[in-house]
């Protein structure tokens, strides 16, 4: 067989994944069709594509989640399959039955094994019976009062999450029995919101816990392979901020107990498709599991970064009953990768989310360095989509010349108009402790007044306010006297 | 004649001393020569300002100039200089919107009385709830946004009744 695996994939996403994923089709010489809402028409994932079709619903994100029109929309174009990127419908057992349903390839597993994985119960229990470790915990009730006594017996701190979730929605830490029923309460409103499922469960909560997740391929009949692993510890509001391939300073025969867990949990599942298993890691080296992504993840990047493995390429591969692309005596890693994740928030207001127009963007061009966006000058920034504007991922021969450039690539990273966390990112790749590799998941609050700004020097406020005085015409004017023409011009966007 | 401007929550005064045979400003009071200035409009720049030639971002934003300068960037307002400079009293009435978004629930209907603290509305924002607390003890005034409804950053979504004296 010399063709294309596929003719035509579907790309059901939008923003930097979507253009990330029609990449490598083109790469392949596969065709590719987008889909968008009709705000989003002239997106920079609508322009990469072979084929764009319009998809509608009340809101944007609503549009995205509409399995019957994705799946007509593949239809009509002749998508010989759907790659779903992450987020939206990458893990919703529906919208893969219904793909599998239409005749058209899922790069993804099938329904059966993403309900599995995607109920955190369901997962921990299978995860549990096949030799992969899982902290104490609590299970689901519709009774908020008995959750809250049953979960106050196993001792805090507890960690609340929704059974359907993931990235960090309807989760809180819990270190007093007061807080526990608000708590719960949110976070069973927030997981009866996004994912249709308000049921909730306690765990215990390892305290300086890392997270490190391993990313696995599986070929769907029980082979396995694990692509090593990356650390996610640096995070706030739960999510990831900052993500690293290898993990730092983790001990040789941790790090194959943790990998070799995580391939025997694909290997049971018989998993098809890449995934990332996710464990907490404590101080003591004991490590739970935590959940299984189905789907590819947004740092996917450092693993690429280190293994030189194109992991949607694999995906694609697998997908098209390929099998695995190589052994796991074959995977090698090399070298060190961060992954800065730019979102349009204030890190000086709780990294609160930030909307407003991109009025000026410049990119730094190294061997080194991949920028995954779909970001356009005099893009609109609003609160329709995640608040993730981009990733900057930088490659180094070691941790500290990883480190090194990316502070200096976020540094000459400019992105005016929108406040953003790109000087936080910066702050956070020099602090001592990151460069110590000293992570855990409370990094940014523990170290939350020394990754503030230092204050400014006398000179170099001068020069802020100089270089934005000269840019308001009414200054201008002020200095040269009668109005320069350009001086008005300056007011102008185009 | 001053030019003022905000930066970092403090007021700064820039100021033209001479024009010739260098451009001479005052910023905050102190003179800084300015041999090459900054052109206008959004983008890269360079200046040679006190001597050395400094690189820069700037963009416009409204009423602001964004500021990229050493790795690091700057929200510059210009002062209205019509406008008394900051709304005095008042702001523990209100609770303010720190983001656009929209309610998801109310937990107080006016003429309830609310404890510093306690949640009185949650929101949403980019997937995310979070629940506004009261900014005092007191009795709520208004609610201006209903369950659904979406409001803009800065707004103010509920109001508390003026505080009496208390003898």
């Amino acid at each position: 067989m010399t063709a294309a695996l596929f003719r035509k994939v579907l790309v059901a996403n939008r923003g930097e994944i979507a253009c990330r994923v029609m990449r490598t089709l083109e790469r392949m010489g596969i065709a590719s069709v987008a889909i968008h809402h009709h705000v989003e028409r002239t997106a920079r994932h609508v322009r990469m594509a072979g084929e764009a079709v319009e998809i509608t619903g009340n809101t944007p994100v609503a549009a995205h989640l509409d399995i019957e029109q994705i799946v007509a929309a593949a239809r009509a174009t002749g998508a010989d399959a759907i790659h779903p990127g992450y987020g939206f419908l990458s893990e919703n057992a529906r919208f893969a039955a219904a793909v599998a349903e239409a005749g058209i390839t899922f790069v993804g597993p099938d329904a059966a094994t993403i309900a599995l994985m995607g109920d955190k119960i369901s997962a921990r229990n299978f995860a549990e019976a096949n030799g992969v470790a899982v902290a104490p915990s609590v299970m689901p009730t519709d009774d908020l009062d008995a959750f809250a006594r049953e979960a106050a017996a196993i001792g805090f701190p507890l960690l609340i999450k929704a059974a359907a979730g993931g990235g960090g929605k309807g989760m809180s830490v819990v270190r007093s029995t007061g807080e526990l029923r608000e708590a719960a309460r949110i976070a069973s409103s927030e997981a009866e919101r996004y994912f249709g499922d308000g049921r909730v469960y306690a765990e215990t909560y390892v305290e300086r816990p890392r997270h490190i997740e391993v990313q696995v391929l599986g070929d769907g009949a029980g082979g396995a392979i694990h692509l090593f692993e990356r650390e996610c510890s640096v995070q706030r509001r739960f999510q990831k901020i900052v993500e690293e391939a290898p993990a730092s300073s983790l001990d040789l025969a941790l790090r194959e107990r943790i990998c070799a867990s995580a391939v025997r949990l694909a290997s049971a599942a018989r998993y098809k498709n890449a995934g990332t298993v996710e464990y907490i890691l404590g101080a003591d080296g004991r490590f739970f599991f935590l959940e299984m992504n189905t789907r590819l993840q947004v740092e996917h990047p450092v693993t690429e970064m280190i293994t030189g493995i194109d992991l949607v390429r694999a995906q694609i591969e697998i997908a098209a009953g390929k099998g695995l692309p190589l052994e796991q005596s074959q995977v090698r890693a090399e070298g060190h990768a961060f992954e800065c994740r730019i979102c349009a928030e204030d890190p000086g207001r709780d990294f609160m989310p930030e909307t407003g127009v991109v009025q000026y963007l410049d990119v730094p061009d190294e061997r080194w360095l991949r920028f995954e966006s779909a970001l356009d000058r005099g893009q609109r920034v609003t609160t329709d989509f995640d608040s993730m504007l981009a990733k900057l991922v930088v490659y180094g021969s070691d941790r500290q010349q990883a480190a090194d450039r990316s502070v200096s690539a976020l540094k000459s990273l400019t992105l005016l108009g929108v406040t953003t966390n790109i000087d936080y990112l910066a702050r956070v790749l020099d602090h001592g402790s990151f460069r110590a590799g000293d992570l855990h998941t409370g990094f940014v609050r523990e170290h939350a007044a020394a990754l503030e700004p230092t204050p400014l020097h006398a000179d170099r406020r001068a020069q802020v306010l100089a270089a934005a005085a000269f840019g308001f015409h009414e200054f201008r004017e002020l200095v040269f006297g009668t109005p320069e023409p350009h001086a008005a011009i300056g007011k102008w966007r185009n | 004649m001053g030019f003022r401007l905000h930066l970092d929550g403090e007021l700064h005064e820039v100021t033209v001393a001479r024009r010739h045979p260098t451009l001479i400003l005052t910023v905050d009071g102190k003179e800084l020569e300015v041999a090459a200035p900054p052109g206008p409009g959004d983008g890269h720049g360079t200046m040679e300002i006190g001597g050395l030639e400094i690189a820069f971002a700037r963009a416009a934003v409204g009423d602001r100039q964004i500021v990229r300068l050493d790795g690091r960037t700057f929200d510059v307002a210009l002062v209205d200089p019509y406008s008394g400079g900051g709304a005095a009293g008042g702001a523990q009435d209100a609770l303010k919107a720190p983001m656009p978004g929209a309610v998801v629930s109310v937990h107080r209907r006016p003429g309830e009385t609310v404890l510093r603290g306690e949640p009185l509305i949650t929101i949403e924002s980019m997937k995310l709830q979070t629940a506004l607390p009261a900014p005092r003890d007191g009795v709520v005034a208004r609610i201006y946004r209903t369950e659904g409804e979406t409001f803009e950053k800065d707004e103010v979504i509920a109001t508390l009744e003026p505080q009496t004296e208390a003898a």
